[in-house]
């Protein structure tokens, strides 16, 4: 018997892929070795929005009621039950998973599977060995946390995020190596729920740099009001234990220090998992650094088997890699489609929420573009005050020219949802006038998306405005 | 997937649709990878469509005579039923694949750009987020599907914005003669006149315009828009060519080859396009220039019994009498067989069109835009000429040449003319022009 198409791997691309696979009538098998819906739904993604969700409950409650006018005394943390809660929340969305699979007539089979050929896989289970044939195999089989050889994974004391979401009671002191996005969005509720909390981290800025730089600014002094105490230019060497403590020795600007907590947080980026099932010994080409090479559309160098999500490549997120999952099963079915994504957005759960799409003012003045930029903040939006989360800013960026949007850039509340407009914005090609005449409803934080618009071109009604509005020609667009 | 859809691919530039002349190929064959399967009869050309891959024909899905626009399927046919795909040794199957030099995916694993394709030959047009191209999702994904890259469509909306509309109007009526509204419309950037007050009666008979034959309506009707003609007639005295000529065509006949007067013009042609570069030009209207061509690519116009066509011989200066007499006949046979590749048509610089061997004393050609100039010549006849003080027999030849007046001012025409004659009626200096 042989399939049409074989995932490996349920995560977010490869039970997307399986779907849309079996849906378009192609006989479709996927495998996983460990839990359907993947990193993502299991030990990624939604546990820990889960978790930040608890603690920024927990900070409201606590530090944002008493304003308002809300008395509440006594709150505390029961871990167990919040640990409960969590994963009562993955196994939610990870049986939705199943059933949705088992829904679409896609068969699941358990177990690790490794490539005998280029259309034979061995699949191993505790039920013995079993070989599958398919056409096509989409390998969607993810990535891994990085491990440091000075700071080997054993879950208790050094953690990776897996493990850190996983505690049975918040650690007094917790060391972050790595001052990265998961980094911080652990490191950040972990101190709402009561934490002391050291980042190291080895670059100059949080996030790698990675942010338009006026983000990185509200970011950086965001993280410093909420108490944890970062690092930079922080390079950790190796840690020693003494009784149920552990010290952490780092080399800060060049100097030595010592850092004294009871658990350490090991996020300094992900590894794909090439290196697995095989795929070097069938002859499936990777690049330097271990991401299987993948065309347009999705293909490998091998006839019949494709890549996608976090193994073929950035940017590691489960949205890419849906999106690439329904692009190649709609390709096996013989559609003609190729990756043709302008943007994909960037979300980051950290508090305030960061989120965004296309380029930064930087890479775009890099680019070439004579550009105009805004910023609207979200202390002048009247749901963000009552909100209380008034931290932020909403900033646009556009061409001079054409006022075509270049970029969008939210440190905020809500930042993540928000950023969709933004990227249905990108996508369509729309212009700052676009956004600015689209009526959006009041109250609302997204406001603020229209109100920045008005903002870069020069009219904002909320803010005073230092730029001289442009001058405009009769068909809409500015003269220099 | 075992079976796949062999859709008609992009055959070329400005090819929107094509005419299923004859099927190759019938149910239940087992064809080998690039073997032809079909034939297609082009507005430019017919073209003989490869198979993507070795399998075994299930459907023939077009049927002969069908319109089919770019993308649409042709067949369905079952892969790896042939030789070349089914390796289940645990070698990389990319290896395994036998490579043609003419097939468009390189089975080298290399590049990630160039593995094979399960699908055959779909074209990787670049992803419209790789450029500065701004287009709605939807508008890619059907600009994708027409097998249309976006990246080269003028957008029309604001900002730049390719639209729907936009890569509609690229399509043009392509997608099958339907309505008879829509097969007024043009894809040129010329829009005709509808004349809707027809009067038809029972007897009238009504073809589709479509093929070649709507090609050459286009264009014809994009020059006579965008071009002023003029035309200058004169006739020449090639007695001595005709002399000349004569001689050559015995010797030509030792070499199998049968030399024409055409080369001849060819040649005389050349020489005084290095005089007056304006004939071997073009004017760019987009950017407001004229651009003066380097090579000297001669358009030659062909009767055949599809229409018009001018295959081009490519860089004629360079070539011998003898070189351009082969080349000129086997084009014109290639021409009337319909068997001419589309690259065979284009890039001309300057067209000649040759009535001679049919008749009519003159003519008044039109350019084959975007070049400048179309050099007409004529049946020759005898005709008693009068030369120092006495009528003599000559062999005479009637010659237009017909001007781009944008370019081209009636004097450097009429000087033109006059050194285009000083070669054709002189051959000794014509041979001090010769390469």
């Amino acid at each position: 018997m042989k399939y049409d198409v074989c995932v490996i791997g349920a995560g977010p691309g490869g039970y997307v892929a399986a779907i849309r696979a079996s849906q378009l009538g192609l006989k479709t098998a996927i495998i996983e070795r460990e839990y359907m819906g993947g990193v993502c739904l299991n030990v990624g993604c939604i546990p820990s929005k889960a978790m930040i969700s608890a603690a920024s409950f927990l900070d409201k409650a606590k530090n944002h009621s008493s304003p308002m006018g809300i008395e509440i005394e006594g709150v505390k943390v029961n871990m167990p039950k919040l640990k409960k809660w969590k994963e009562s929340v993955s196994a939610k969305m990870s049986g939705g998973v199943s059933q949705l699979l088992k829904g679409n007539k896609v068969e699941i089979i358990k177990g690790e599977a490794t490539f005998k050929d280029t259309e034979t896989l061995m699949v191993s289970s505790s039920e013995g060995d079993k070989e599958i044939k398919a056409e096509n195999f989409i390998v969607a089989t993810g990535s891994r946390p990085i491990e440091l050889p000075a700071f080997p994974y054993d879950e208790e004391t050094i953690l990776s995020s897996t493990g850190a979401l996983d505690l049975e009671a918040v650690p007094k002191k917790l060391i972050v190596i790595g001052g990265g996005y998961i980094g911080l969005e652990i490191g950040s509720y972990l101190k709402k729920l009561g934490s002391e909390v050291t980042v190291l981290e080895a670059g100059g800025q949080l996030l790698s740099g990675l942010c338009d730089q006026d983000v990185h600014k509200t970011l950086e002094r965001s993280v410093k009001k909420q108490g944890l105490d970062v690092h930079y230019n922080a390079f950790a060497k190796d840690y020693k234990k003494s009784g149920r403590s552990v010290v952490v020795t780092a080399e800060v600007n060049g100097e030595k220090k010592e850092f004294k907590a009871d658990k350490v947080l090991v996020t300094v980026g992900r590894v794909p998992n090439s290196d697995q099932m095989n795929l070097k010994g069938i002859g499936v080409e990777l690049d330097e650094r271990g991401f299987v090479k993948v065309d347009p559309r999705r293909r490998t160098n091998v006839q019949g088997i494709w890549c996608i999500g976090d193994i073929a490549g950035q940017p590691l997120l489960a949205h890419k890699a849906s999106h690439e999952g329904v692009m190649v099963a709609e390709i096996i079915s013989g559609e003609n489609r190729v990756y043709d994504a302008k943007t994909v957005p960037a979300v980051i759960f950290t508090h305030p929420e960061i989120a965004w799409v296309g380029r930064t003012e930087e890479e775009a003045k890099a680019e070439g573009f004579e550009t105009i930029s805004g910023k609207f903040p979200f202390g002048a939006n009247g749901k963000a005050v009552s909100l209380q989360e008034t931290e932020g800013f909403v900033k646009m960026i556009a061409d001079a020219k054409t006022h075509a949007l270049l970029g969008v850039h939210i440190i905020g509340p809500e930042a993540s949802n928000l950023i969709s407009e933004a990227a249905l914005a990108m996508e369509m090609g729309a212009t700052l006038e676009d956004i600015a005449l689209t009526i959006h409803p009041h109250p609302t934080l997204g406001e603020t998306m229209m109100e920045c618009a008005e903002v870069t071109l020069g009219h904002g009604i909320h803010v005073m405005n230092q730029k001289k509005r442009p001058a405009r020609s009769a068909n809409g667009s500015a003269q220099a | 997937m075992s079976t796949t859809n062999l859709t008609l691919p992009d055959i070329g530039e400005g090819v929107t649709e094509g005419e299923m002349v004859a099927w190759l190929v019938k149910v239940g064959d087992t064809v080998e990878a690039d073997q032809p399967v079909a034939e297609v009869m082009t507005d430019k050309a017919t073209v003989e469509v490869p198979a993507p891959d070795a399998g075994v024909i299930k459907e023939l899905v077009a049927k002969e005579g069908d319109v089919v626009p770019i993308g649409e399927t042709l067949l369905k046919m079952e892969l790896g039923a042939g030789s070349a795909v089914a390796a289940s040794s645990p070698a990389p199957k990319a290896e395994a694949t036998p490579a043609t030099p003419s097939s468009p995916t390189p089975t080298t694993p290399a590049a990630p750009q160039a593995v094979a394709s399960p699908q055959g030959q779909v074209n990787i047009m670049p992803p419209v987020a790789d450029s500065d191209v701004l287009a709605s999702p939807s508008t890619r994904r059907f600009a994708r599907e027409l097998n249309i890259d976006l990246n080269t469509i003028p957008g029309t909306g604001l900002a730049g914005r390719v639209t729907r509309d936009d890569v509609l109007k690229v399509v043009g009526n392509s997608s099958a003669g339907t309505s008879q509204a829509s097969s007024a419309a043009t894809p040129s950037t010329v829009s005709l006149p509808t004349r809707t007050n027809f009067v038809t009666n029972a007897q009238d008979e009504r073809v589709p315009l479509r093929g070649i034959r709507k090609k050459i309506a286009e264009n014809m009707q994009m020059a006579k828009r965008v071009v002023p003609h003029f035309t200058l007639m004169d006739e020449a005295d090639v007695t001595q060519l005709v002399r000349i000529r004569n001689q050559a065509k015995a010797v030509g006949e030792k070499y199998g080859v049968k030399v024409t007067y055409l080369p001849f013009v060819m040649k005389a042609l050349i020489a005084t396009l290095k005089e007056f570069p304006m004939f071997n030009a073009s004017i760019d209207d987009d950017a407001g220039e004229i651009v003066y061509k380097k090579n000297f690519n001669l358009g030659f116009a062909a009767d055949t019994p599809n229409g018009l066509m001018v295959p081009v011989i490519k860089n004629a200066d360079q070539k011998s009498l003898l070189e351009l007499s082969a080349e000129i006949i086997d084009l014109s046979k290639r021409a009337r067989d319909g068997k001419l590749k589309l690259d065979e048509m284009k890039g001309a610089t300057i067209t000649i069109t040759n009535m001679g061997s049919i008749g009519g004393t003159y003519a008044t050609p039109i350019i084959n835009h975007p070049e400048v100039a179309i050099l007409g010549m004529y049946k020759m006849v005898k005709k008693p000429v009068y030369i120092d003080g006495k009528f003599k027999a000559a062999s005479v030849m009637n010659y237009t040449i017909t001007a781009d007046h944008r370019l081209i001012d009636g004097a450097v025409a009429a000087n033109f003319l006059k050194s285009l004659f000083s070669k054709l009626e002189n051959p000794a200096e014509l041979m001090l022009h010769m390469i």
